[in-house]
């Protein structure tokens, strides 16, 4: 069983005729990095955004784990799957820094020693120490973005879906962004990439699905594992 | 029906000013359907008007919930030992703030049925000027976009695996009495954002401006108006006699 399973999904936005997606079937296993790739309008993040629940398909169905993706909540969902959108303004809401690293282990109930652990170390590993008490949005686009997949993988979700992850990042930071991927999906957590950089989706992806006008027009499948070479 | 926009500036002005001064929740109800009405002959989506109202519902609720709870009056019809908790003066006065919320959203909705290019000029022809037109505008505009702002932050919250409906009120209230203030500061700095975008593309950059079309007012304004203002200057009368 899949962890994601995109059965016959259709999806059209509101108001707008032509629909995004017309029986969509694909499915995303645990522990394999999979990059979503195609042309800009084909559809890439509107199914990132159906599989984490914030767009509900109008046909077909969604499951996470084997279960429905409508029988869970959003919050339900974001424990399962971190998901870093492709504009990090959207998703940057605290104060400082450093809280918006801490939020999800605080909110979640983590000790205090345990969330400050892992800010120090997220902050540390994504050069963002030096910025713990800047106001988010303050911060460059590229600080912005790194801040975004921090806060994400302080969260320590099952699985991840980085929307463009790359972008604003200069060749020293995607590299470390890399590094830090492979090391998660060793662990056996696997993700979703929408990325138009093809060089960090050759040197990441295990599988490479490529949509065209909401349709898959070739999936690879799984071919090498990424994880091991790191 | 076609109006100058002036006109249902008018309306909306008329409409929101009685639903201020009205507190009774039998008159505002019939403000709202009068409203309602208006929107409708205006074929504004009925569907629509729901969708505006529903991020102002946790509000109305609250609202309501406070209202009655601290306004007791009337007959008691709950307690709590010595405290009453529901009394029929605290829930027609919970009726009346949520009706009130709902007549002002929905006369402004009628803001919406002419585009904002005659908003600006039927503003500019009567002499307010552009500069402070657009203001207005560009203020009635970010009002969804700061609704959106606060939908992607509550998503974003539960996309942290946050399960807003299971945290108790009042650690749910404490963290959004956090956000709010960056909220409002992330909108702060997306407005001065736009401020440079338009200075960068020459907003005022010649002191005069012409305008290619002009709005002319029709009898169907004028009658309307007239009516309006009678009505509304005639009911204010009435409700501080």
């Amino acid at each position: 069983m899949s962890f994601f399973e995109i059965d016959h999904v259709s999806f059209t936005f509101p108001r707008h005729d032509r629909p995004v997606f017309t029986e969509l079937n694909l499915h995303f296993d645990r522990a394999v990095i999979t990059a979503l790739v195609g042309p800009n309008g084909c559809g890439k993040t509107t199914l990132t955004k159906l599989m984490i629940g914030v767009l509900r398909p109008a046909g077909g169905e969604i499951r996470l784990d084997g279960r429905p993706l409508a029988e869970y909540s959003l919050g339900e969902i974001g424990r399962r799957v971190g998901y870093v959108f492709q504009n990090p303004d959207l998703q940057l809401f605290c104060g400082s820094v450093a809280e918006e690293v801490g939020f999800g282990p605080a909110n979640r109930g983590c000790q205090p020693e345990v969330v400050e652990e892992r800010v120090a170390f997220y902050l540390d590993y994504f050069e963002l120490k030096d910025y713990g008490g800047v106001f988010p949005l303050h911060l460059s686009q590229g600080e912005k973005q790194r801040l975004a997949i921090a806060a994400v993988l302080a969260n320590e979700p099952f699985f991840l879906i980085l929307d463009e992850p790359t972008v604003g990042l200069d060749a020293y930071r995607k590299r470390l962004l890399e590094d830090y991927l492979k090391k998660i999906a060793r662990s056996g957590r696997g993700m979703v990439l929408v990325s138009h950089d093809t060089a960090f989706v050759d040197r990441l992806a295990e599988r490479v699905v490529i949509l065209e006008n909401g349709r898959v027009i070739e999936d690879s499948g799984r071919k090498g594992k990424a994880a091991d070479e790191a | 029906m076609k109006l100058d926009p002036r006109t249902k500036m008018v309306m909306v002005l008329c409409l929101s000013g009685l639903a201020l001064l009205y507190n009774t929740p039998g008159r505002l109800l019939l403000l709202l359907a009068v409203t309602v009405a208006l929107l409708l002959i205006f074929r504004f989506d009925p569907g629509a008007i729901g969708s505006y109202l529903k991020p102002f519902l946790s509000l109305m609720v609250f609202l309501f919930v406070i209202q009655f709870l601290f306004s007791p009056s009337g007959r008691v019809l709950l307690t709590a030992g010595p405290v009453h908790l529901v009394t029929t003066g605290g829930l027609l006065t919970g009726a009346g703030v949520v009706l009130r919320i709902m007549v002002v959203t929905a006369a402004a909705m009628l803001l919406t049925t002419f585009n904002a290019r005659d908003f600006i000029l039927g503003l500019v022809q009567w002499k307010v000027p552009y500069e402070l037109a657009f203001m207005v505008f560009i203020a009635l505009r970010f009002l969804p976009v700061f609704r959106d702002e606060l939908v992607n932050v509550v998503t974003a919250v539960q996309l942290r695996g946050i399960d807003l409906k299971k945290v108790p009120w009042g650690q749910k209230i404490a963290m959004y009495g956090r956000l709010l203030l960056p909220v409002i500061y992330g909108a702060m700095l997306k407005a001065q954002r736009l401020a440079v975008s338009m200075e960068a593309r020459g907003f005022r950059v010649y002191p005069r401006r012409t305008y290619l079309r002009r709005l002319e007012f029709s009898r169907a304004d004028y009658a309307v108006m007239l009516f309006f203002t009678a009505a509304s200057v005639a009911l204010m009368t009435l409700h501080f006699n």
